[in-house]
């Protein structure tokens, strides 16, 4: 094992259980999987000095109810954006705040009810649509565009039409989750899905159709973050947080689209990955070629073969064709969200397929283990990335 | 004319003047007097070259569908009678993209790269939405 010196490590890893409207609160989520976490580290609760959450309430939880409600006494907090587009960087704050020394143990908390707050996703009380309206998720309450699964299909019809993919193709991707979720006692979409029962599913936002959309679930998953000195004395195999990348921003950004597509108001043209994008290999010291597994939010399908383009897995338009014939399964070139990502094993932000590059590091991931699993990359279409190693 | 449920623009200081035109039938956008170039959104100052000297301008209120989506689900109430309904990104002439709807929509729906243009939609006293339709050829 390599050192740890240097490199924050995650030392806990927690659950609730997943489902859809689930009679517990939040809260209530969110304090099983805080045990869990701290259970699984050997860490007491009068460790855990730091918070770091991006999806706050109402669907999930702020920081200073779950201090108040766990009787935890922090001394360190980030609080982000109620985004999933802001999993990555809770991830990343936890681990220079400990490295700065600002906490010795920051818990990344993540507990949600989409069932109980539906609404304020894309429904009547979605404050997010309006702020972002002309925003770089695409939505536009006024002409009907209201939710995140829109600007997914914007940019996929414009994919398709670029590039000549095809629905067919992209229902690659939520057959691989879904076969990597039948794998997994924790998720919840575990029945087949054959090609058919993609393409005859309704449509809702054309080209998307109800099997390229997450699953809006409840649950809660708490990771434990401490420094690499820390780590090394508290579990036998920490696992380490070998290199990070933030997010993009810019006017050649559209959240939910490679760059160059041609979406809101990026440049059509050089879609490429480039460089500047793939500094997280180099700040983790390995080639891409290294990466074993890519973990990803795929809240809708279009997601994964994005991703996979925004890191040079594949060159642009190539992804379509890269994602067939069980290249993204286990046993692939790249197995993807191996316990089934937010399209079959359930929607706790993302968390659930951090939990999950953490068991692969350690060994424990049961039917899904990659073998000798030693760098796993989570990377999102809009450019942010953490490589874990072990 | 009835007040729509549905959800309306928030007009602020830099958007206003877009809103007003809208009003008058006019699609207006903001242009840098020191580069040339639109831009959109609207904002204080040019994102090319960082200029504060932006004047608004009427445009050709006509471009060409980069992009479209196809609703079939109501996430807003006020949206279901209009299921299914179509959401375009119109890439103006000038440049910059607009998300809107098009109506009059020909046979086989929208499709990208279809010729646009403006046309304003009262939907309360004080807010016009420009949806497009297709351009006639005549």
């Amino acid at each position: 094992m390599r050192s740890s010196a240097g490199h924050a490590c995650i030392v806990g890893i927690g659950a609730s259980r997943f489902g859809r409207r689930l009679p517990e609160s939040q809260l209530a989520l969110g304090s099983v999987a805080f045990k869990a976490a701290l259970a699984d580290s050997g860490l007491s609760r009068d460790d855990v000095d730091g918070l770091s959450i991006h999806l706050g309430s109402p669907l999930g939880l702020d920081y200073d109810r779950v201090a108040e409600a766990f009787g935890l006494d922090i001394r360190y907090v980030n609080q982000s954006w109620l985004h999933g587009r802001f999993v990555t960087h809770a991830l990343q704050h936890a681990a220079l705040a400990v490295e700065a020394g600002l906490a010795g143990v920051v818990a990344c908390v993540t507990a949600v009810s989409f069932t109980r707050a539906a609404a304020v996703l894309g429904g009547d009380d979605d404050a997010e649509g309006g702020r972002e309206e002309g925003g770089t998720h695409g939505e536009s309450p006024p002409y009907g565009l209201t939710a995140p699964a829109s600007g997914a299909a914007l940019a996929m019809q414009r994919y398709m039409h670029v590039h000549g993919a095809t629905s067919r193709q992209l229902a690659a991707v939520p057959m691989a989750m879904r076969k990597h979720a039948r794998l997994n006692p924790a998720a919840l979409m575990r029945n087949p899905m054959t090609l058919e029962d993609h393409q005859s599913s309704r449509m809702v936002v054309d080209p998307l159709h109800l099997l390229d959309c997450c699953l809006m679930t409840d649950g809660a998953v708490v990771v434990l973050v401490a420094s690499g000195e820390r780590a090394g004395d508290l579990v036998p195999r920490p696992v380490r947080i070998a290199g990070m990348q933030g997010i993009r921003s810019g006017r050649e950004e559209f959240i939910f689209a490679p760059r160059g597509m041609g979406l809101n108001q990026q440049t059509f043209g050089r879609m490429a990955a480039r460089e500047r994008d793939l500094e997280i290999y180099r700040n983790a010291g390995v080639e891409r070629a290294d990466v074993q597994g890519l973990y990803t939010y795929d809240a809708f399908s279009p997601l994964v073969p994005f991703t996979l383009e925004r890191f040079g897995f594949c060159g642009a338009g190539e992804a379509a064709s890269f994602v067939q014939d069980g290249a993204i399964e286990l046993g692939g070139s790249l197995p993807v969200n191996t316990s089934g990502g937010l399209l079959s094993e359930a929607h706790v932000g993302g968390w659930n397929s951090i939990a999950e590059m953490v068991r692969q590091l350690r060994g424990t991931a049961g039917a899904s283990q990659i073998p000798d699993a030693s760098c796993l990359q989570w990377g999102t279409a809009w450019g942010d990335s953490v490589i874990l190693r072990n | 004319m009835s007040e729509t449920k549905k959800p309306l623009p928030r007009i602020g200081p830099d958007t206003a003047p877009f809103w007003a035109g809208a009003r008058e039938g006019k699609l207006r956008l903001p242009f840098c007097a020191a580069c040339g170039r639109a831009h959109w959104p609207a904002g204080p100052v040019c994102p090319f070259c960082f200029s504060d000297d932006l004047v608004w301008r009427e445009a050709s209120g006509r471009g060409r569908i980069s992009t479209f989506t196809v609703v079939h689900k109501a996430w807003f109430p006020a949206f279901a009678a209009d299921l299914p309904y179509n959401v375009i990104q119109v890439e103006l002439d000038e440049g910059p993209r607009l998300t809107a709807n098009l109506i009059n929509v020909p046979l086989g729906g929208p499709r990208i790269g279809l010729r646009v243009e403006a046309v304003f939609d009262a939907v309360t006293a004080e807010v016009t939405l420009p949806r497009f339709r297709p351009l006639s050829v005549a």
